[in-house]
Parts: C-alpha cells; structure tokens; sequence
C-alpha cells in the first residue's frame, strides 16, 4: 500500500453519471476506496459526507468504488453519497495504491504526496484528516456519537482471491429489487375496515384500508420505485420494498410526505447496531422510541411541546404507528408470536418524539450522531415507558438533577448496574434553571453519572437481581455513602429536550441490554 | 367499483424445509447444549448435562455458547455444533 510521502499516482476513471475523470496533483485531495456490501463503508460514508461539505473549494472529496456501476449507483443513492464516485471496475487504480483493507482513505496535498492514509474506520484518524484539510483542529467523529472508536474493514477487492478472468463483483445484499406486492380484491358486500382487521395487517385498532389508489399517492411522494428493497426487517428479514413500506404507512394514517422520514427510519431500524431483532424478541419491556430532529419537525408537523409523548400530533402518531405495523407486518414481531414481552408497552402502538430544540441552549441530540444542527434525522433507542420526575421546588439545577439520579438509579433493575443506558427527557423549565446554574449537556451527564448510585448496605440483605455481578461495578462515595455506581460511563445517559413550556416534569426512560452485546442507539438523515 | 387492497403483509419467498427425524434413543449419541448466554444458563445446563449421562446413557456433550443471548447465534458457533456431528441439539436458557 502506498505510504504517507510517496507521489500519488494520477489516473483516469469513469466517473459515475458524468462521463470520465482525471486525478492528478494541483489540489489537496481525499480519495477514499470503498466496496459496496462493506458494512463499514457504509458507517464510513456519512463522516466523509460532512468532511466533503465542510472542506468545499478547499479540497476535492473523490470515492472510488471497486464495484460495478449498478451496485454502486444503488448505494450512491441509498447511504446516500453526496461527494462524486469513480469506477474502478478492472481494479488497476486499485492496484497502483494497493490498499489492503476498505475503506481506505489517502489524503493527497498539493503538491501530489501522500500526506496521510487511513485504514478501515478509526475515528481518531478521521479527526486527524479532517484537521488537516480544514487548517484548524476539527472533531468529525465524535466519542459518544454512537458509532465504535474503530471498526475493522474489509479486504480490498484487488486482494480477494479468485479464479482468471473472473470480474469483480459482490454480493450485494443492498441493491435488490423485489417482488410487486400481490393485490386483493375484495367483493362489494365485504367491508374493507373489518376485512383488514381480519386478514391480521392492523394493530387491534382500525387501520385504514390500503387501496391501490392511496398507495399510489404515497408512492407519488418518493423517487424510490416501488420495488426497491429498503431493508430487510427482523426477525423474520421480510423484505421491506417500497411499496410494502407505503401500503403500511397508508394503514397507520400517515400523509404521503412522510414517506420522507419512514424510509430512513426502517433503514435505521435495521442497522444491525440497532439489534432490532433482540427488541423485538426480548420479554422486557423495550419498545423503539423514535427522536426526531432538525427542520423536518417543523416541514411534517411533529410535535415536541406539550404532551410530546401523547396523542398530539398526526405525523408523532402515524409516523410511529407505521413503524410498528411494519415491524408486525413484514418483520414478523406479532404480539403473542414472536414477541413475547410479559408485559409489554404502550409505545408499541406508537412511540414518537421530536426534540424541541427551540427550547433546547446545548447542541440537540443528532449533533451528537456528527449531523450538522440543520440536518434532519431520526434516531432509535431501546426504550422503556418514561418513568416521570417532579421537582418544582427546585432552586438550582444540582437539586434538579439529584432529583432525577434518584430515578436513574431504578432503570432496568435497582441492584443491576453497568449493562443500561438512560435516557433523560428534561423538560423546559427545567432545562432553564440548569441552564441558568451553569450546566451544559456534556456537565448535566458527568453530574448524574456522578451522583446515581446504589448503597452497598442494599447488597447485604440478600441474594437477588445484580447482586451476583458486584466485581464488576464501581465503587463510589455518594453524599458520603459507599455506593456502586449504576453506570459505566457518563456516555451510557443521553439527553434529549422535550415537552410544554408548563410544569416541571421530567423524564427518565431506561433501556434494554445496550453496547455491542445489546442495541445501540442510531441516528439516520433525513433528506 | 371493486375494491383493491395492495396486500401490506410480508411476501418474501422463502424456501421450506422438512424437520429432522426424532431420534429413538439417546443412548450411545453425542448430543449438543447450546447456551444461550443469559445469567443461569450453566446452572441449568449443568444438570441437565448430568441427567443425559446419568439417566439416558448419552456418550458425548459438546457444551456451546452464544456470545450474547440479544442476536441469532452467529455461523461459528452453529459450525462448532456441525462439526461435532451432534445427534440433536438442545437449546437452552435460564434467567
């Protein structure tokens, strides 16, 4: 592979859509080369997105796909990359940097050298590069925005072993088209409401039926045809075409624009980061809470004053509902079948929340996921119900947030530490007076990892739920007691603002089995 | 006019399989524990480990655990349990 200080070779490729293009040195330049079915391409894109952005006129951004044109237009258009794309399809550029893994990245100067590489997906190196071609220390990859530090690649395809002669090609497990969903037609004396109830597409609550011409409208509202696979949906990985998508967002209500925000949200849902398979077949109560954010809120109508977890606005409920018609309908996750839940939760007609970020002084929660604060995206979380917090009496934001670890201490188990995530949905007033007193996102999070504990006197009694793993927790003096800490890390409680400008309640919702072994928060751009 | 309803449910094609033949007998055969990984697991399996030898006359136990009890059990650990030509599996779970 070519190191840093070797001249970078120039080439000519075809580039995607636009005729041909010649690299050559005059310009500091990124190339990055990448597969189409890497899974760590594709956590890749995203970063390299902001960086194409960020870096404008400065630099040129340039990928070089090592697959065909169809596969690699499919994940142009899926990840989406908005930097331009390059075929290497014989793979004799690929040859000449040699890459060993993908996605690898060589950051070319001015002068032609090769200043920098990077290999597979390492944040520290994405920040490094990032500084360089901005002039000025730059943070792209955040440490707590969901994604690992590193994750390993995969082999570059000039190094995969094949037989002469054969071209490369992959797998693509991205860029199937589906069947056409059948049609049903149902006779004049049957009522269509009741036949759909019937038939099983509906929660227990009446959907409207989807007629071929109300699928249409909502099939009018997207550039995706209609046999595209988005995804496919766990546990039983039905193919979620577009058009499968529609005919449940058309059941749950939805208008036709909003087709804008479930196609990334079902995208989302199947990152396997989110482990939508284990929420979905867990007997806890974890349900996928959706938190939207940016300026689509306000161009779909979500909600996120008053009453942001009730039945407030159309685009929170239909947009939530038809998540989890999907999740039924085509991931196979019925209540009863595969998922088991003991006692289940009410989220799972429809759990959606927008952040109000008009009341919000720190960076909103999809900044944190490397989104500029004017990107739209949704996020997912394994959530429980929201358990509420008072405290009106409160003079200062310490008092508030004492109040609060009080509640985190009991999420999943009170005994049971380490294995849970938060999330802590603060409402306005309360927000104000932290705000007031001084504390940012980031503080309000050191704080509460700080002062949630569980006395040791709790484990002495008896046996019982997190008592058997006690060398694993951390111990710790809290308001001069011995305590264990309930978590890990400050990073395991996220913070979201929500809710009506009146009353002083806030929100603690607990999580199910989290971090690699669990699920892990996502966040998804929403165009 | 005729209604047409655009069928929401999933089609996705898949192709069948036919179970595997119950077995007669446990005597002689190698049979696979697979542990899920929840917090009891071994506890559980353990005994039951103790009861295939002690009552059934099982020859052989190939003990196999997920790394996480959250996500399907990955190629590697199906393989262990292909690779030992276990007679039937066992999948286990205990809180």
């Amino acid at each position: 592979m070519l190191q840093p200080g070797a001249q970078a070779p120039s080439f000519s490729l075809p580039q995607l859509d636009e005729g041909s293009r010649q690299f050559q040195q005059g310009k500091p330049a990124l190339l990055i080369f990448f597969e189409t079915d890497c899974p760590t391409c594709r956590l890749t894109i995203p970063y390299i997105n902001r960086l194409a952005q960020l870096a404008g006129a400065k630099a040129d951004v340039i990928g070089i796909s090592q697959d065909a044109e169809a596969p690699t237009r499919e994940l142009v258009e899926q990840a989406p990359i908005r930097f331009p794309v390059l075929l290497d399809g014989d793979l004799s550029v690929s040859r000449e940097y040699d890459p060993q893994a993908v996605p690898t990245l060589f950051l070319v100067d001015g002068a032609g050298k090769i200043a920098r590489t990077s290999v597979a997906f390492d944040k520290a190196d994405l920040n490094a590069i990032a500084a360089e071609m901005l002039g000025e220390p730059f943070e792209l990859a955040g440490k707590h925005d969901g994604a690992p530090q590193t994750r390993p690649g995969c082999v570059s395809r000039h190094l995969e072993p094949r037989a002469d002669g054969e071209l490369a090609s992959s797998v693509n497990l991205y860029a199937e088209r589906g069947a056409r969903a059948s049609r049903i037609e149902l006779s004049d004396d049957v009522d269509p409401c009741e036949f759909c109830y019937l038939a099983g597409f509906a929660d227990p609550l009446p959907v409207i039926p989807p007629t071929v011409e109300r699928v249409e409208r909502m099939l009018a509202a997207t550039t995706l045809p209609p046999d595209r696979i988005v995804a496919r949906v766990p546990p039983n990985y039905g193919m979620a075409t577009v058009e499968k998508i529609a005919a449940n967002a058309v059941m749950a209500g939805c208008e036709p624009e909003m087709m804008r925000a479930l196609v990334p949200l079902i995208r989302a849902a199947c990152d396997e980061r989110f482990n939508i398979h284990g929420v979905q077949a867990t007997t806890h109560f974890a349900a996928p809470l959706i938190v939207v954010n940016g300026p689509v809120r306000r161009e779909l109508g979500f909600a996120c004053g008053s009453n942001v977890f009730s039945n407030v606005a159309r685009a929170n409920s239909t947009l939530g509902r038809a998540f989890q018609l999907i999740l039924a309908n085509i991931g196979g996750a019925r209540p009863g079948e595969l998922d088991m839940s003991t006692l289940g939760n009410p989220g799972k007609f429809s759990y959606c929340i927008a952040e109000n970020e008009e009341e919000n002084p720190w960076p909103p929660l999809h900044t944190e996921f490397g989104f500029d604060r004017g990107q739209s995206a949704v996020s997912l979380f394994a959530a429980e119900p929201p358990h509420g917090v008072s405290e009106h009496n409160a003079r200062d934001g310490r008092t508030i947030l004492r109040a609060i670890s009080r509640a985190l201490a009991t999420v999943f188990s009170y005994r049971f530490c380490f294995g849970w995530e938060a999330m802590v949905v603060l409402c306005p007033e309360h927000v104000k007076t932290l705000s007031r007193s001084g504390f940012t996102k980031d503080s309000i999070r050191e704080f509460l990892f700080e002062n949630t504990g569980i006395p040791i006197r709790e484990y002495e009694t008896d046996g019982g739920e997190g008592t058997q793993f006690t060398q694993l927790y951390q111990r710790a003096t809290i308001n001069g007691e011995e305590c264990y800490r309930k978590f890990a890390r400050p990073d395991q409680i996220r913070i979201v603002v929500a809710g009506g400008t009146a009353g002083k309640f806030s929100a603690v919702i607990g999580s199910w089995a989290t971090g690699p072994r669990g699920s892990q928060m996502v966040s998804y751009p929403i165009d | 006019m005729k209604t047409i309803l655009v069928n929401p449910l999933d089609e996705t094609p898949r192709a069948t399989g036919i179970p595997a033949r119950r077995l007669d007998a446990l005597a002689g055969k190698t049979i696979g524990l697979l542990d899920i990984s929840k917090w009891g697991g071994s506890f559980f399996l353990d005994q039951l480990e103790q009861r295939l030898k002690d009552r059934y006359g099982v020859e052989q136990i190939v003990r196999v655990m997920k790394p996480t009890f959250t996500k399907p059990a990955p190629d590697a650990v199906i393989d262990q349990l292909v690779n030992a030509e276990c007679a039937a599996v066992i999948e286990a779970l205990a809180d």
